[in-house]
C-alpha cells in the first residue's frame, strides 16, 4: 500500500515537473544543452580580461540561468563577410545549429531549402507573455514576416517605427558659428552646404570640408522594401522631401502598385542630387570611399542623413576626436507644403533561425524570453549587446514615444524614476533603466540638447542622446509616413531582382556623380522593365491587391 | 642556329637514359602534391558544373534539383550584362598579358645594358618586390595614392590640374587596373628574361663587336635572337590565362561607377553566386568561361609546339 502510494506520488512528481518543464518561459534544462551558433563579432570591443565574443556575461548568464552552453561554430568582424559566410552555408547545405541576424532573403532561401527547424510548437508553448504580446502589437507583421505555409520559421525582430524614418544630422556648432538658423527646406539646406563648404567653419583648411556627406563603397543610397530600415549615410530624407521613395513598391494613382524608383519624383531628386554633386556640396568621394563614417569622425563633415542612433555609432568617435562637434538632428528637409514625409518600414526584417534537427528548438526561444526581460540588467561595458546569442531586437512599436515622455518628465521634475518601477512600465524592457540613469548623463540646462551639456564619458551617453536627440527630432512636428505595399521579394524576383537592382545602383549612383546625365533616367525605366520589371510589376500588383 | 638545338630543360625527361629516368622519379614525386591541389581544387569541383543545367536548390543538392536544360544559359546571354562582362574580361586580360611581356622585356634589356653589377641587383631587387604583396594591401594603397584628396591629385596641382576622382571614372579605370597590374609584376617576369640572357654566349657579342656592331645591333642581331625562344614561349603559354583577368585586385578596386568597364566574368559570378544566391546562374557563366578558356589553352598548346617547340605529351 505504502509503495503504491509512493509509487503514485512519485508518477505525480515527475508529471507535474515535466509539465512545468514543458510550459515555463523561462524554465531551467536539467541537462546542459549545447548549441553552436554563427555570429558575427565586434573586432574592437574591448572586453574585460579573459572574456571574449564566445564567453563573455552572456554565455554565463545563459548557462547560468537556461543552463544552455553556447559555442561560437564560426564567427566573422563585419556584416558582409559574416553574410558570405551565411551565403555559403546555405549553399553548403550546413547551417550551424543557431543562427543571429540573418536577412529576409536569407530566410526565404533556407525555407526554400528546406534548412530550418519548424518553431510554431516552441513559439506557442514557450513564448512569455511579453513575446507574445510584442506579436500582437505589430499587427501580425511580425507573425507574417516569418510565416511560410502556416509555419514559423524564425523569430523576428520588432523594430520600432522610428527605425525607419531618416533624419538630417548638421554640426549645429558650425551653423553658430556661421550665424546660420537650421535649415528647413530643401533651399535652405543646400545654403547651409555651401556656407559649410566655402567658409569652412571646422577649419579643415580650404577644399577639405565636405558639405554633405555620403555612402561609402557598396553603401546604399536608399532604404527599399526589402531593408526598409537603419540605413546610414544614405539620401532617404532628400527622396522624401521630394515625394519620391525609390526602392518603395508604391500604390500608383490608378490604385495599382508601381516601383518607386521609376517614378517623374525619383528622376527630379536626383536631379537635385546631381546638382549638389556638381557644385560640389556633396562629397566627391561618396560611392567610393572605403568607410563612411570616417568624414564624420574625423571633422570634416558637416551634414549626413542617417537613422535616430547615431549616438551609438559614429558620434561616440567624433566626439572623441572633436569634444566641440554638436551633432543635432533635424526632421527636414520638408516638402513643397512643409511637411516632413520621410517613408516608412516594416516592423521584421532581421530574423534568428535554428537550422533543422536540432535538438532543442524550443531554446532559442526562451534565450529570446530572457533577453527581453533582462536586457536593462546587463553591464554594456563588458560585452556588447550584439554579443547576446541569437539576438533580435524587440520592442513594442510605442517603445520610443513612451520612453522619450519618461525621460522629458524625469528631466523636468514632473515625474520620479521610482514612478517607473509599476508593473505597466516594466514591460518596456529598458525603460525603468534609462529614467533611472537620465539624469546623471544629461546636465542641466535639461531642455537644452547641445553636445556640451551632457557627461559624455557616462556609459549609458549613446543611448540617452541617441533617444533625446534623434528621437526627439522625429516628433517636433508630424511624421507624414509613406509605407511599401509589400516588404519581401516575389517569385520572379527571386531569379531576377539581382539583375535589376545592380541596373538600378549603377545608373543612379552615375546620374548624382555625374558619370551619366540625368536624361539616362528614362533609358534605365525602359530596361528596367524589358529585362523582367515588367513581370515583377504585374506579379506585386496581384500580391497587393 | 637551328630551332631544334635551342632545347628546353623538360626535354631531358624525354631523352634520358636509365640514370636520368630513376633521377627523374625524385621530381615525380615532387609534383604530387601539385597534382593533389589539382584533384582537390580543380577536378573534384567539376562535377559541380550540373548546376548550371539545374535550378538549384541546396536542400535538394544536384542529385534531386530540378533539371531546366538550358534555360540557365538562355537567360544569361539575355542579360546585357553577359556581353559587357565578357568583353571586359577579354579586353583588361589581353592588355594584361600585352603589357607583362613588353614592359619585364624591355626592362630586362635595359638593365643587362647596365654595367655595374651593384645598380643591377639593387635595381632588380627593388622592382620585383611588390610582386609579394597581396592585392588586398595593393588596392588598398593604390585606392589612396589615387583618392581625391590623395598624394598624386596633390601632385597634380602643381601643374594646375584639376582633382580627378580616379575610382569612379569608368574610362580610366580598366588603365588603372592594368597599369598596376603590370607595375606589381614586370619586376618578377623580367626575371626570366635576365636568366635568358645570361645564357646567351659572351662569344657571340665578341664575334659581333669585332665584325664592327654597335649597340643597338648587337640587341638585335644577338640578343634578341638569344631569348626569341623564351619570349615565344611565354607568350603562348599566357594565352591559356586569357580569361583570367584577375579577380583579387578587380574586386578589391571597383565599385558600381565603374561596373560598365571594369566588372569582370569572375566578379560577376562572386557576386550571383556568392552574394545574390543564384547558384545555378553563376555555375552557367563560370561554365562559359572555362569553355572558352579550354578553347584558348588548347590553342596556346597546339601554337607552343609550333613556335617554341615545347610539348607536354
Amino acid at each position: 500500500m505504502k509503495k503504491v502510494l509512493i509509487a503514485v506520488l512519485a508518477i505525480g512528481l515527475v508529471g507535474m515537473f515535466v509539465f512545468a518543464e514543458g510550459s515555463d518561459p523561462f524554465g531551467k534544462y536539467d541537462k546542459t544543452v549545447s548549441m553552436n551558433i554563427g555570429k558575427q563579432v565586434d573586432p574592437n570591443f574591448n572586453y574585460p580580461e579573459g572574456d571574449n565574443p564566445e564567453n563573455n556575461i552572456f554565455s554565463r548568464y545563459l548557462l547560468s540561468t537556461l543552463n544552455i552552453d553556447v559555442k561560437n561554430a564560426w564567427q566573422a568582424g563585419s556584416q558582409s563577410d559574416y553574410f558570405q559566410k551565411i551565403n555559403l552555408c546555405i549553399a553548403a547545405n550546413d547551417l550551424p545549429d543557431g543562427l543571429g541576424i540573418v536577412t529576409s532573403q536569407h530566410l526565404k532561401s533556407m525555407v526554400n531549402a528546406n534548412q530550418l527547424a519548424d518553431l510554431t510548437d516552441a513559439f506557442n508553448q514557450y513564448a512569455s507573455p511579453v513575446i507574445k504580446s510584442m506579436f500582437e502589437k505589430s499587427e501580425g507583421q511580425a507573425a507574417k514576416a516569418v510565416t511560410y505555409n502556416g509555419k514559423m520559421y524564425a523569430i523576428p525582430n520588432i523594430a520600432v517605427p522610428e527605425d525607419s524614418y531618416h533624419v538630417t544630422w548638421i554640426r549645429k556648432d558650425w551653423l553658430d558659428k556661421l550665424g546660420m538658423k537650421p535649415p528647413k527646406t530643401m533651399a535652405e539646406l543646400e545654403a547651409v552646404a555651401k556656407a559649410f563648404v566655402d567658409k569652412d567653419p571646422g577649419g579643415n583648411g580650404k577644399g577639405n570640408t565636405v558639405g554633405i556627406s555620403g555612402p561609402q563603397n557598396g553603401g546604399k543610397l536608399y532604404a527599399t522594401f526589402i531593408e526598409s530600415t537603419n540605413n546610414a549615410f544614405g539620401f532617404d530624407p532628400v527622396f522624401g522631401s521630394f515625394h519620391s521613395y525609390p526602392g518603395f513598391w508604391l500604390k500608383g494613382a490608378d490604385g495599382k502598385a508601381v516601383y518607386g524608383s521609376l517614378l517623374p519624383e525619383t528622376k527630379a531628386a536626383l536631379a537635385k542630387l546631381a546638382d549638389w554633386y556638381a557644385k560640389g556640396l556633396i562629397d566627391k568621394e561618396m560611392g567610393v570611399q572605403k568607410d563612411a563614417t570616417q568624414p564624420i569622425v574625423s571633422g570634416r563633415a558637416g551634414i549626413f542623413f542617417g537613422p535616430w542612433w547615431m549616438g551609438y555609432w559614429p558620434f561616440p568617435d567624433a566626439f572623441k576626436t572633436n569634444p566641440n562637434a554638436n551633432w543635432q538632428a533635424y526632421a527636414i528637409p520638408v516638402d513643397s507644403k512643409g511637411l516632413y514625409t520621410p517613408h516608412g518600414g516594416m516592423t521584421s526584417n532581421q530574423f534568428s533561425v535554428i537550422r533543422k534537427g536540432y535538438a532543442h528548438p524550443e531554446a532559442a526561444i526562451k534565450m529570446a524570453n530572457c533577453l527581453v526581460r533582462d536586457e536593462g540588467t546587463f553591464d554594456q561595458k563588458k560585452a556588447t549587446i550584439g554579443d547576446y546569442p541569437l539576438r533580435v531586437p524587440m520592442a513594442f512599436p510605442d517603445e520610443c514615444v513612451v520612453t522619450i515622455k519618461a525621460l522629458n518628465d524625469v528631466l523636468a521634475g514632473r515625474k520620479n524614476p521610482s514612478d517607473f518601477d509599476t508593473p505597466d512600465y516594466k514591460v518596456y524592457k529598458l525603460l525603468y533603466a534609462d529614467v533611472s540613469v537620465i539624469r546623471a548623463v544629461k546636465l542641466s540646462p535639461v531642455d537644452n540638447l547641445d553636445s556640451q551639456y551632457w557627461d559624455k564619458s557616462n556609459p549609458n551617453f549613446a543611448r540617452m542622446y541617441s533617444l533625446l536627440v534623434g528621437i526627439g527630432a522625429q516628433y517636433r512636428q508630424p511624421i507624414n509616413k509613406t509605407m511599401s505595399v509589400i516588404w519581401t521579394q516575389t517569385k520572379t524576383m527571386e531569379s531576377k531582382w539581382a539583375t535589376l537592382k545592380k541596373l538600378e545602383d549603377e545608373t543612379f549612383l552615375k546620374i548624382i556623380m555625374g558619370a551619366a546625365p540625368v536624361s539616362s533616367f528614362d533609358g534605365f525605366v525602359k530596361n528596367w522593365k524589358a529585362q523582367g520589371g515588367d513581370q515583377i510589376t504585374a506579379e506585386v500588383q496581384k500580391e497587393s491587391q | 642556329m637551328p630551332a631544334k638545338s635551342r632545347r628546353l630543360p623538360i626535354d631531358h625527361f624525354k631523352e634520358g637514359s636509365v640514370k636520368n629516368r630513376s633521377f627523374s622519379k625524385h621530381y615525380l614525386l615532387m609534383l604530387l602534391p601539385g597534382y593533389l591541389w589539382l584533384a582537390i581544387f580543380s577536378i573534384v569541383p567539376m562535377f559541380g558544373l550540373v548546376m548550371a543545367f539545374q535550378d538549384y536548390n541546396p536542400g535538394q543538392g544536384v542529385f534531386h534539383s530540378d533539371w531546366v536544360g538550358f534555360d540557365n544559359f538562355k537567360y544569361l546571354l539575355s542579360l546585357s550584362d553577359a556581353k559587357s562582362i565578357f568583353y571586359n574580361t577579354v579586353f583588361i586580360s589581353v592588355m594584361k598579358i600585352l603589357g607583362n611581356l613588353l614592359v619585364p622585356l624591355v626592362f630586362a634589356l635595359m638593365l643587362n645594358e647596365v654595367r655595374s653589377r651593384a645598380t643591377k641587383k639593387v635595381v632588380q631587387t627593388v622592382v620585383y618586390l611588390p610582386h609579394f604583396l597581396s592585392w588586398v594591401i595593393l588596392a588598398g594603397i593604390l585606392l589612396d595614392i589615387f583618392a581625391y584628396r590623395g598624394p598624386f591629385n596633390h601632385l597634380m596641382a602643381f601643374f594646375h590640374q584639376k582633382p580627378i576622382l580616379f575610382f569612379a571614372r569608368a574610362d580610366i579605370f580598366p588603365g588603372l587596373v592594368i597599369g598596376s597590374d603590370v607595375w606589381k609584376e614586370f619586376g618578377f617576369n623580367a626575371v626570366i628574361y635576365l636568366a635568358a640572357l645570361t645564357g646567351i654566349n659572351p662569344s657571340l657579342y665578341e664575334a659581333a663587336s669585332i665584325d664592327g656592331a654597335g649597340r643597338f645591333q648587337q640587341l638585335r642581331h644577338v640578343t634578341l635572337p638569344g631569348i626569341s625562344t623564351t619570349i615565344i614561349l611565354l607568350t603562348v603559354l599566357s594565352l591559356g590565362n586569357v580569361l583570367n583577368a584577375g579577380f583579387d585586385q578587380i574586386f578589391n578596386m571597383y565599385n558600381p561607377v565603374v561596373y560598365s568597364t571594369g566588372d569582370i566574368i569572375d566578379t560577376w559570378v562572386y557576386r550571383s553566386g556568392l552574394l545574390n544566391l543564384q547558384f545555378s546562374l553563376a555555375t552557367t557563366a563560370g561554365m562559359f568561361k572555362s569553355i572558352i578558356g579550354f578553347g584558348m589553352i588548347t590553342l596556346s598548346y597546339y601554337l607552343a609546339d609550333r613556335f617554341a617547340n615545347y610539348k607536354i605529351f
